[in-house]
Order: structure tokens, then C-alpha cells, then sequence
């Protein structure tokens, strides 16, 4: 055997238990769902799938609750992105200062970040309550009334956000931080022997010096928050009047209540072909902002 | 005096490695030191005010908690603790679960990931281009899209209800992360050291045993928490995975306890559930607060 | 641990060999070829060094002489031709099985292991018995002076020293031929010239042949027996360092060979004519008219950049030769080189 294709060989046997497991994970359930979305599986059908060619993608067109629900997860992550974006942009310039048992400081800034959605999800539940949770408390401390955050559409999904944002803020500003402690400190020097104000530090060092960390970021963000779905879960289920539910959510509800496997593959596809659009979208504006 | 100096402003996000220099130049020091106070102590307050809110909360009494800020002196109580600790199953049965889960999940995603990683490594070309974009692909992929395919997978190989099967999927979401990070860490090692073990006569398995594997030490393990966080943390999966009590990991327990309360309000009994679900990461964090922000920064720079 | 009488082991009886009884013979590659994609690193190379001397691969950066050393160890493989040691092809032969000793440039020690186990590692894989490990390490710590520091880890070690263990490392294999990959270029210039003594006593004074890589010609012309000189892969001249001094094949190996570089002046024929700096002297007439542009005084020596209608030119003489500004250089006959203008191939004197 020539040692090329024995070379060859040694990496296969290297790579091929973790590819087939990908294979199985990420892509099998993708051709599957092409196949699913093609099928009527219900409890109309006995739960049986039966071919039924594009009705599903037809309904998909029509759902008016599959489109609201985009329009709100659409909602939902451009606000808290943008905001984890600029909290956490300043909270790595504050955290990239020396400053005494900075170590414990981030890593207590991190704790957020590391808990499972679930559990602070149903902490936000009760600090949201009305009239007993703690920002109620202190708005009828001041005399003022109690806003029903998780019981208005106009609230709730500002709820979510807030709570979106206080989680994965932390994981934006290590990113950040990581970015920041790329700079030299020589350029902010000649900036500053030109005589250059800080705030022009930030704008002409600072900022496009961050952007490929930015885009990382942005990129990875945007993808998690298109597919939110453990926070409004817990946190008000969707709720109230659908006002918080998102594409994930519905296609859950789909298939775990609804029984409509068909369409619940439908959906997920549909969510998924909006995720491409958005990544793609992103890529070409980071490629115009080369530009 | 002029424009303050550059390095020592917060805005700029200048280091301040030459502290003493620095400070003296532009504002007071004391004014700069309280604003820096004043901006750690609020970053403090945001990260951690809804935390300490529920340890507050999970030691009040239903009467003391309805009752508002008055009479702080009073209406403490370990009840709500010893209410889930003793709950059918008791709380810690969740934790255990997760552990499990997180633990056996870990170790196979290594079992799988560093094989894959160093193979990768050591190839230039195509393979490595089309695996390493395959890869960030699937690591930012959000995988909740998955939970019905993968469920399709449960009912058909009778994977339900079985905590160690959980491994399998949470091990293959957590592949894509995992691998680009102990590739790049492998491909930061000089070749020459596992030359230098191949002209000595080391088989693969003992080049990896006693030269790589040691000296990648600290990012396998960076690697490994992270793995376990994702695990610990994972709920669409588990929910649909999982339906028997005592088999629930914490997310789908703690998503059961918010469901089945939703016309009761038990807070206290929430507020305890959060600490307990909270502590052991904390403790983690605390612990392992620089392997864990090493492995982050490491996917974040390298990625 | 039970161990294996010494007869029964394979490993054994090569490594308690004596030196000289199993590592006598010539290293020679015929043809070798390499290529990394389109491009030809290693170009049809016909080399051979015997047992006990010395051959440097001297060329500038990228010229392929790493690559040689990669094939000799089967780190790399060949495209095409052959190479025998002792007479045996082992072009085939995985490198373990090659017993090469090799020195990397970053001496590639196990930064996490100590210096002993650094030097013991490879024999305990291989199944050797503790009481041989033993001895063969006393054997090189003391050859080399590293008893003292063998339970330190590399970090810290001096430079001299890492390179110490390296050597120690490659010495251990008792090997059939010594392959050392610029072994000094780690080292401040001073500890260079100290160490290149016992460098030279260590290796060349064994049986087995020894191929040295390096960019710096000062230093292949001061340990090795033979140098080869390397450009893009291609073999120019290998012969003594008398030999390329005198006899350069090309203009290419007469600049290499020589500090400073030798004076190529183009003749109205095409063709060039190579003079060193040291063999130019003054002479009242004849020669060539030149005028003083530069000088550099060194004490023993000085050297000298002239300007000629030839272009610039260099003469190094003694420090307290007398220059004037203006003045006619001229050269011994037999000190001339002349290289055709376009092959630049030495053309017969």
C-alpha cells in the first residue's frame, strides 16, 4: 500500500466517528424534514404519513400565524442583539480596564451566561410578576401603578428581550474583550501623541479594529436568537395572545400539541430557509462594509 | 489641563499597563477611580441583582414576600428549600441527572472530537477548508431546529427515557465546537515534537498519550467545561427526550416546575429551585472561571 | 517489571551495540526527487556521504535542504529515486526502522517531560529494559555533561543546553546516520563559535555519516569535511571547502563561498570575471584604476568598497596597509574565475 493512501486511510479512521455522528445529528434530520414537510402525519392520518405533494408548503404561505410569528422572532432578535451588542461592547471596554480582582468580576459578569435559559427564565417570571415581583414592588414604592409585563402584548415581548439581552450579554462582551485585547496599544499611543480625543480612539481604532468580532458575534447571536425558544418557553409560553411566540415555539407547539408532524417539519423548514436569508443578508453587508 | 490621556480613558478601551503614568495625566485619579467603581459596581448589580433577588426570595415566607419591603426583620425561612428537597422527586435528583448527562456527555464528545481534531490538523488542503466550514456552519446552527428529527431517532432505536442515550445527540451538537477548538490547538503545537516522537518509534495511540495530549492539556479542558455547560444547559432535546419525573435533567425540570404552577404562585419554592439550579455553576465558574473564558475566546479568535 | 534477557530483544541488540560496529557505512541517495504540488523542492539529487564524515547542505532559505534532511528520516517521502544506507534501501522503510539520529532547529524537546525522561521516552515505548535504559542514559549524560541537569524540564535550560539534549537525544538512538537541521541557528553568534568544536567531536568522531544543514557558509566550512552547496532544489557543487573556495562550479557557488562576497565584474564578452576581495593587491600599472568610496577598519584587516568602470568592488587587506584615494588594483593570474555570462558555469582557466 503506498504510504499516501495509507496516510489517507489513518485519517478517515481519524475523522469518521465524529463525521458520521454530524452526518447523523445535523444533517440526517434535514433530509428527513424535506421528506416530512411533502407528508400528511397527523391525527387525521392516524399518524401515519401520507403523501400529500406541496399542501403543506401551501398552508405555509397562508399561515398568518407562522408570518406574525416571524415577524415577532424577527423583532425580537434585531432588538436584543443590537442592544447585547452595544451593552456588551461597553461593558468589555470597562472590563478591559486593570483593575483589582478583575478575574472574580468577569467571572461573576459570566454567570448569567452559564446558566441554563430555563432556570433564569422562571427567575425573570417572578421578577416580572405583577403586583408582587421586585420592579412592581418598587413602582408602587414610588407611588406609581403596576405594569402587567407578562399579562400585555405590548410588554411582554420587551420582557423577553430585557431578559434575552441580561443572558447572553456576557458571552457578546468576553467575545468583545477577546477583540479588544487584540489591539496594540501603540496605535491608541500615536493616536494620542497626534493629539486625538478618546472618542476618536474608539471610532478609528477601536471599532473597525473590533469588526471581524463584531460580525462573529452578530453572526452567531443572530442565528441563536432566530431560533429562540427555551426563554419564551418558560418565560410566558408564547404568551399572552401569541404575542411572544416564536417560529421555534410554533413549531414545537406543532408537533408536541398539536400532533402535526407534517407541518411542524413545514415550519421548521420555512425557519430555516428565513436563517439562511438573514446569514446570507449578513454576509453581504459585512462584504459591503469591506468594501 | 488639555484632553485627557488616550490609555487610561474608559472609552477608548485602551490597557492600562502603564497604570500610574496614565492616570496621573488626565483626570484625577480619585474621580477616574469612582467613576470605575461606579461602572463595575453597576455592571455587578445588573449581572447579579436578579441572582441575589432569588436567593432573597427563596428565604421569605409566601407572607413575607406578599407583604413587600416592610418588616425585614421577620419572615425568614429554609421552608421553601426543604419544600423541593423532599418534593417527589426531590430537587437534587435533577441535579444528579444533569450531572450524569453532562459528565457522560463530555467524555464521549472528547472521545470523538480529538481523533477528529488531530486528524484534521495534520491535513492541509480541501479537507481541512470544507470540514472547517462544515463545522462553523453546525456550531452556529441553532440546533433547536433539530429537537423533531432527533425525536424521530429516539422513537425509532426506543432511545426515550434513557438518560445515557441523551448523550448521543448532546455529544454531536457539541462536536462542532469542540473539534474547531482542539484543531486549532493542535495545530498550534510545532510539528517537530511529534517528528522528533515518530523517528523515536511512538505508535499514534503514544504520540497522543505522552507528548500531545499532556501539552494540550489546558485546552482539552477548556474545551470539556464548555462541552459540559452546553449539556448541563440543554433543553429542547431533553424535554422531548425525557418524559418520566425522575429521569428530568434540570432545564426540562425547572420548565416543569414553571408549568405546573401556573394559576399557583409557589415562589419561594421557584426562587429555590433557581438557587439550586444556580449553584453548581456558579461554584464551576468561580472554579474554572480561566479555562472557561480561555476556551470562549479561543473559538471566538480562531473561528 | 520482568525483564527479557538482552539476546531476545531486537531492540536491544541495536542499541547496546557498541559504537562503530553497526553504524559503519555510507549514506547515498540517487535521483531523489520531491515535488509539493507543481513545484520541485528536491531536484534529482545524487549525493553520498561515508561513514564518519561530515557533509553540510549549504544553501539559502528554501533551496530544499530541510526537505533532504526530512527524506533521509522518512518524515517526507521521495517522488522518485532512492536512498541507501549501509548499502540497504530504505527508501521504503518507515522511519523508526531508518535509525536516525536528527537534531531540529528547535531541538523539539518535550517541553513537559524532563531532560531524562526527554532522553528515555522513546526507549521505554520501544520496549527497552529499565537496566539498559539506565545505562545508555549515564552513557550520553556524562558524554555531554548533563548529569547535573537531568531532572530539569527544557524551559529551563540555556540555549547551549537544550541543544545539548538534543544532541543527547539523537546520540541515544546510536544511530546509522546523524541528521542535524541548523542546530546552532538558536544561539547567540559568540556561543556559536565556542560550540562548534565539540559539536564537530561528538558527531564526526563515530562511524556514521552525518549530513548538517545550515544557511551560514562560515559555519558549514568550519565542521564540515564536504559541503553541498543547494539552489532551488538543485545540487550546484559538492566537494571540500577548498574546493568551492577554489574551484567554485558556478557564479551562484562563488558568491555563496566567501566573506566577503567575491567581485563578479562583467566582461565586454558576456562572459564574468571573479576575483576575491583578499586577493586583490596595489599595483603601479596594469590592473584595473579604481577610487577610494568606503572603508571599513576591523584592526587585523580592513575592508574596502571601490568604484571602477566595471561597477563596484570590493578588497579586504591588511589594517595597516596605506590606501590612497585613488589607486590600480590588480590580481595573481591563478586567483581568477571566469563563469560564461548566461549559464554562469565556470569556464575551463
Amino acid at each position: 500500500m503506498s504510504r499516501t493512501l495509507r496516510a489517507n486511510l489513518v485519517t478517515l479512521v481519524l475523522i469518521a466517528p465524529a463525521l458520521l455522528l454530524l452526518l447523523a445529528v445535523f444533517v440526517w434530520p434535514m433530509g428527513y424534514y424535506g421528506w416530512l414537510s411533502l407528508q400528511a402525519q397527523s391525527v387525521f392520518t392516524g399518524l401515519e404519513p401520507v403523501p400529500v405533494g406541496l399542501a403543506n408548503w401551501q398552508r405555509l404561505l397562508g399561515d398568518a400565524r407562522f408570518w406574525q410569528d416571524a415577524a415577532q422572532t424577527l423583532r425580537f432578535s434585531g432588538v436584543s442583539v443590537g442592544l447585547e451588542l452595544l451593552l456588551g461592547l461597553a461593558i468589555a471596554l470597562v472590563l478591559h480596564q486593570r483593575w483589582p480582582a478583575r478575574g472574580v468580576v468577569r467571572s461573576l459578569t459570566l454567570l448569567p451566561w452559564a446558566l441554563p435559559t430555563t432556570v433564569m427564565a422562571l427567575g425573570w417570571r417572578w421578577i416580572f410578576n405583577d403586583p408582587n415581583g421586585p420592579i412592581n414592588g418598587l413602582l408602587q414604592s414610588v407611588g406609581l401603578a403596576t405594569l402587567p409585563f407578562l399579562a400585555s402584548p405590548q410588554l411582554a415581548w420587551i420582557a423577553a428581550v430585557v431578559a434575552d439581552v441580561w443572558k447572553t450579554t456576557p458571552f457578546v462582551a468576553l467575545v468583545l474583550l477577546a477583540g479588544l485585547q487584540m489591539i496594540p496599544a501603540d496605535l491608541y499611543e500615536a493616536l494620542a501623541l497626534e493629539g486625538g480625543h478618546s472618542w476618536q480612539a474608539l471610532w478609528r481604532i477601536t471599532l473597525p479594529l473590533l469588526r471581524p468580532y463584531i460580525f462573529l458575534v452578530l453572526l452567531f447571536r443572530l442565528a441563536q436568537a432566530l431560533g429562540v425558544f427555551d426563554l419564551i418557553a418558560v418565560l410566558t409560553g408564547g404568551g399572552p395572545a401569541g404575542s411572544t411566540e416564536s417560529l421555534a415555539v410554533y413549531a414545537y407547539l406543532n408537533a408536541m400539541r398539536f400532533l402535526d408532524f407534517g407541518y411542524s417539519a413545514t415550519v421548521m423548514l420555512g425557519m430555516f430557509l428565513l436563517l439562511l436569508l438573514s446569514a446570507l443578508l449578513l454576509l453581504l453587508w459585512r462584504r459591503a462594509a469591506e468594501a | 489641563m488639555t484632553s485627557p490621556s488616550l490609555p487610561s480613558d474608559p472609552i477608548s478601551g485602551g490597557p492600562m499597563s502603564r497604570g500610574p503614568k496614565a492616570s496621573s495625566a488626565g483626570s484625577t485619579p480619585a474621580s477616574a477611580l469612582l467613576g470605575r467603581i461606579l461602572a463595575v459596581g453597576l455592571l455587578l448589580f445588573w449581572s447579579l441583582g436578579p441572582m441575589v433577588w432569588q436567593l432573597y426570595t427563596s428565604l421569605r415566607t409566601p407572607e413575607a414576600l406578599l407583604a413587600g419591603w416592610a418588616g425585614l426583620a421577620s419572615g425568614w425561612t429554609l421552608a421553601n428549600y426543604t419544600q423541593i428537597l423532599t418534593g417527589d422527586p426531590p430537587f437534587w435528583r435533577y441535579l444528579l441527572n444533569s450531572f450524569l448527562v453532562g459528565g457522560v456527555s463530555t467524555l464521549l464528545t472528547l472521545l470523538l472530537a480529538i481523533p477528529c481534531a488531530y486528524g484534521l490538523a495534520r491535513r492541509s488542503g480541501a479537507l481541512r477548508l470544507v470540514m472547517g466550514g462544515t463545522l462553523l456552519a453546525t456550531a452556529v446552527f441553532p440546533y433547536v431546529l433539530l429537537f423533531l428529527a432527533l425525536l424521530e431517532v429516539a422513537r425509532h432505536f426506543g432511545l426515550a427515557n434513557n438518560l445515557l442515550a441523551l448523550c448521543l445527540p448532546y455529544a454531536g451538537l457539541s462536536l462542532p465546537l469542540a473539534v474547531l477548538l482542539l484543531q486549532a490547538a493542535f495545530a498550534e503545537l510545532p510539528p517537530e515534537l511529534e517528528e522528533s516522537a515518530v523517528l523515536e518509534g511512538l505508535s499514534l495511540l503514544q504520540r497522543l498519550r505522552w507528548i500531545l495530549l499532556p501539552l494540550l492539556g489546558p485546552a482539552v479542558f477548556s474545551t470539556a467545561l464548555l462541552v459540559f455547560l452546553f449539556s448541563w444547559n440543554e433543553f429542547p432535546i431533553a424535554l422531548t427526550w425525557l418524559s418520566r419525573s425522575e429521569l428530568l435533567t434540570l432545564a426540562p425540570a425547572m420548565a416543569r416546575i414553571a408549568g405546573s404552577s401556573v394559576y399557583t404562585v409557589p415562589y419561594g419554592a421557584f426562587a429555590a429551585a433557581t438557587v439550586l439550579g444556580s449553584v453548581p455553576l456558579l461554584l464551576l465558574l468561580l472554579v474554572f472561571q480561566r479555562p472557561i473564558v480561555a476556551g470562549l475566546t479561543q473559538g471566538a479568535i480562531k473561528g | 517489571m520482568t525483564t527479557p534477557t538482552p539476546a531476545t530483544s531486537a531492540s536491544v541488540t541495536v542499541t547496546s551495540a557498541t559504537p562503530g560496529s553497526s553504524t559503519s557505512g555510507s549514506l547515498r541517495l540517487e535521483q531523489l526527487l520531491r515535488r509539493i504540488g507543481t513545484r520541485t523542492i528536491v531536484d534529482h539529487l545524487d549525493l553520498t556521504v561515508e561513514g564518519g564524515d561530515c557533509l553540510a547542505l549549504l544553501g539559502p532559505s528554501g533551496c530544499g535542504k530541510s526537505s533532504i534532511l526530512r527524506l533521509i528520516a522518512g518524515l517526507d517521502w521521495p517522488d522518485a529515486g532512492r536512498i541507501l544506507l549501509a548499502g540497504r534501501d530504505i527508501t521504503a522503510l518507515p522511519p523508526v526502522r531508518r535509525q536516525v539520529g536528527m537534531v531540529f532547529q528547535s531541538y523539539a524537546l518535550y517541553p513537559h517531560l524532563s531532560v531524562a525522561r526527554n532522553l528515555s521516552l522513546g526507549m521505554e515505548m520501544r520496549g527497552v529494559p529499565r537496566a539498559t535504559i539506565e545505562r545508555e542514559l549515564d552513557r550520553v549524560l556524562v558524554l555531554l555533561q548533563l548529569e547535573e541537569l537531568r531532572g530539569r524540564r527544557p524551559a529551563d535550560l540555556s540555549g547551549g543546553q537544550r541543544q545539548r539534549v538534543a544532541l543527547a537525544r539523537a546520540l541515544l538512538r546510536r544511530p546509522q546516520v546523524f541528521l542535524l537541521d541548523e542546530p546552532m541557528s538558536n544561539l547567540d553568534a559568540q556561543l556559536r563559535e565556542e560550540l562548534r568544536p565539540q559539536l564537530r567531536t561528538i558527531l564526526c568522531g563515530g562511524s556514521a555519516p552525518v549530513v548538517y544543514v545550515t544557511h551560514d557558509q562560515q559555519e558549514a566550512m568550519g565542521i564540515a569535511d564536504r559541503i553541498a552547496v543547494l539552489r532551488d532544489g538543485r545540487l550546484q557543487q559538492c566537494g571540500t571547502p577548498q574546493q568551492l573556495y577554489e574551484q567554485p562550479a558556478n557564479a551562484f557557488v562563488a558568491r555563496f563561498i566567501g566573506r566577503p562576497e567575491i567581485n563578479l565584474l562583467p566582461q565586454p564578452d558576456g562572459s564574468l570575471l571573479g576575483v576575491r576581495p583578499e586577493h586583490l593587491h596595489p599595483v603601479g600599472e596594469g590592473g584595473i584604476a579604481a577610487r577610494l568610496l568606503s572603508r571599513e577598519w576591523h584592526g587585523a584587516s580592513q575592508q574596502l568598497l571601490l568604484s571602477t568602470s566595471y561597477g563596484p568592488l570590493r578588497w579586504v587587506c591588511n589594517g595597516d596597509q596605506p590606501v590612497e584615494a585613488e589607486l590600480r588594483l590588480g590580481w595573481e593570474p591563478r586567483r581568477l574565475h571566469r563563469f560564461d555570462g548566461r549559464s554562469s558555469l565556470r569556464l575551463p582557466d
